[in-house]
């Protein structure tokens, strides 16, 4: 099996974006989506990872105007002219590095050892790659958002950049929600959306800063664990849902549980660090962007690969343009809700 | 130590101040460091290249700056790989402007990591080999 080493990773991946795109008529499916000012087109084949690119972004109606498109191969050797995966040739790894490789050769990438899953992105033609050993070779949490990498660099040359953050509004403003797994993050949004709020996404919004602050929807999923879903309601709410994923959570769709179609975009006019407060009551005080800047960057940065210092510059200037407060937690969902809408209404706590 | 005159340790060790409270970020392993009030200024003085010995018998948090107290400060930041002694390098005027800024800070010398998402160095002893020499040099390994 070939072997790629930080010397030969370029290299390797200007020949795999090559032989994707030398069997760009062998694909068996073509799939367009409509996202923020981007056409997203990818080319796979019939399967699971199919049926999440046509389920799990949201589809809205309006401010869709494409500035640009970008095409997605994703591949395998069961697609004619497609090589099988090489192997990572060294011992050691590490995401910084194989990022600064590709960076200096003025791609992207990403790679995941376990299942010779690769990943690469040219920003400059607007061409990636995802090459696996396999249909089905992808790591579970590929399908609750499918070629998030890909949107990520490419919004990421635009100057925007996809937050790990969930976001709640109501007529058009929002707040962002921001914090590591456990804080409460998912479970604020599903109830804001189950009493009256909107909410353009959790887990993964595209944010730009460029004029103010707007979230943008990109993908539908919300997930729950079980203990959550159950304390929400959700197994009385939902028609139907399926098995536990990956992370042992309840995954559902944003329209599932919403009163009103997901917007376009929200007007961000704070951003929220919640916490389990204890107290029955919630409540929302200020805290410091430096506090709110730890609960905002490290996960939106680890979880996507590559822009790590772009990522880190981005979410400052988000941070410093933002109203900062932590959210204690209530334990009633609709008192959760209330408590939010009424600070969207009055923009102050 | 108090002697020396510090670097930053290296071009992957980037910082934002908020409100004058800095967030330090290693590029190259993920992990998060942040700064007191008193603490981001030491910081942005050391890695400015002021002399450390320039900053004891200042005020900072309410309090003096003890040698022992900056030299604890001092060796975390070698620790977590942020400053790296600059022993060629000339020390750094000190201003009045930052004394005052030092003189009105309200917290104590303090550096917090936050490396529950730092990345984690992938060892895969499957694909270790003694002298890897890549794709597409290696057509086929046993």
């Amino acid at each position: 099996m070939p072997r790629v080493t930080l010397q030969s990773l370029s290299d390797y991946a200007r020949y795999v974006l090559a032989a994707a795109e030398s069997a760009a008529a062998d694909y068996a499916v073509t799939t367009k989506v409509d996202l923020p000012r981007l056409e997203l087109t990818a080319h796979l084949s019939p399967g699971p990872l199919a049926a999440a690119i046509d389920q799990a972004f949201v589809r809205a109606p309006d401010d869709r105007t494409a500035t640009g498109d970008c095409r997605i191969f994703v591949a395998n050797p069961n697609i004619e002219g497609i090589p099988v995966p090489a192997s990572w040739g060294q011992a050691y790894f590490t995401h910084h590095a194989f990022a600064t490789s590709l960076a200096e050769a003025g791609l992207r990438g990403n790679h995941y050892h376990d299942l010779d899953f690769w990943q690469f992105y040219d920003p400059e033609r607007r061409v990636g790659v995802q090459l696996m050993a396999s249909p089905e070779a992808f790591p579970p949490w590929e399908p609750s958002a499918p070629l998030r990498a890909f949107l990520h660099w490419e919004y990421a040359a635009r100057g925007m950049r996809l937050a790990h953050a969930g976001t709640l509004g109501i007529d058009g403003k929002g707040v962002l929600l921001a914090g590591s797994g456990g804080a409460g993050k998912s479970g604020t949004v599903v109830a804001g959306l189950l009493n009256g709020l909107d909410s353009v996404g959790d887990d993964y919004v595209l944010i730009d800063a460029a004029d103010g602050v707007r979230a943008h929807p990109l993908f539908a999923t919300l997930k729950q664990d079980p203990k959550g879903f159950q304390r929400l309601g959700l197994k009385h709410r939902l028609t139907s849902y399926g098995p536990l994923n990956w992370q042992g959570k309840h995954q559902f769709r944003i329209d599932d549980i919403a009163a009103r179609p997901v917007p376009a975009s929200l007007d961000i006019v704070a951003l929220l660090v919640p916490h389990i407060g204890g107290g029955e009551a919630s409540s929302i005080m200020p805290v410091s962007r430096k506090d709110a800047m730890i609960a905002l960057a490290p996960s939106g940065i680890a979880q996507m690969p590559g822009e790590r210092e772009s990522g880190f510059r981005f979410f400052s200037d988000l941070t410093r343009l933002l109203p900062c407060y932590r959210l204690s937690l209530g334990t009633r969902p609709e008192e959760i809700a209330g408590t939010i809408s009424a600070f969207l209404a009055r923009g102050t706590p | 130590m108090q002697q020396l005159v510090y670097a930053v340790a290296s071009k992957d060790i980037v910082f934002e101040s908020f409100d004058g409270e800095a967030v330090v970020l290693d590029l190259s392993t993920g992990k998060y460091f942040g700064f007191s009030d008193s603490g981001s200024r030491i910081w942005e003085a050391l890695s400015s290249g002021v002399a450390a010995h320039a900053l004891v018998g200042q005020t900072a948090g309410g309090a003096t700056i003890r040698l022992a107290e900056l030299d604890g400060f001092i060796s975390q930041l070698l620790e977590f790989g942020l400053l790296t002694p600059a022993a060629d390098a000339s020390a750094q005027p000190i201003s009045g402007a930052f004394l005052a800024e030092l003189a009105g800070t309200r917290e104590p010398l303090k550096v917090d990591i936050h490396d529950d998402l730092a990345d984690l160095i992938v060892v895969d002893p499957i694909h270790e080999v003694e002298e890897p020499l890549g794709w597409p040099a290696v057509k086929q390994a046993s």
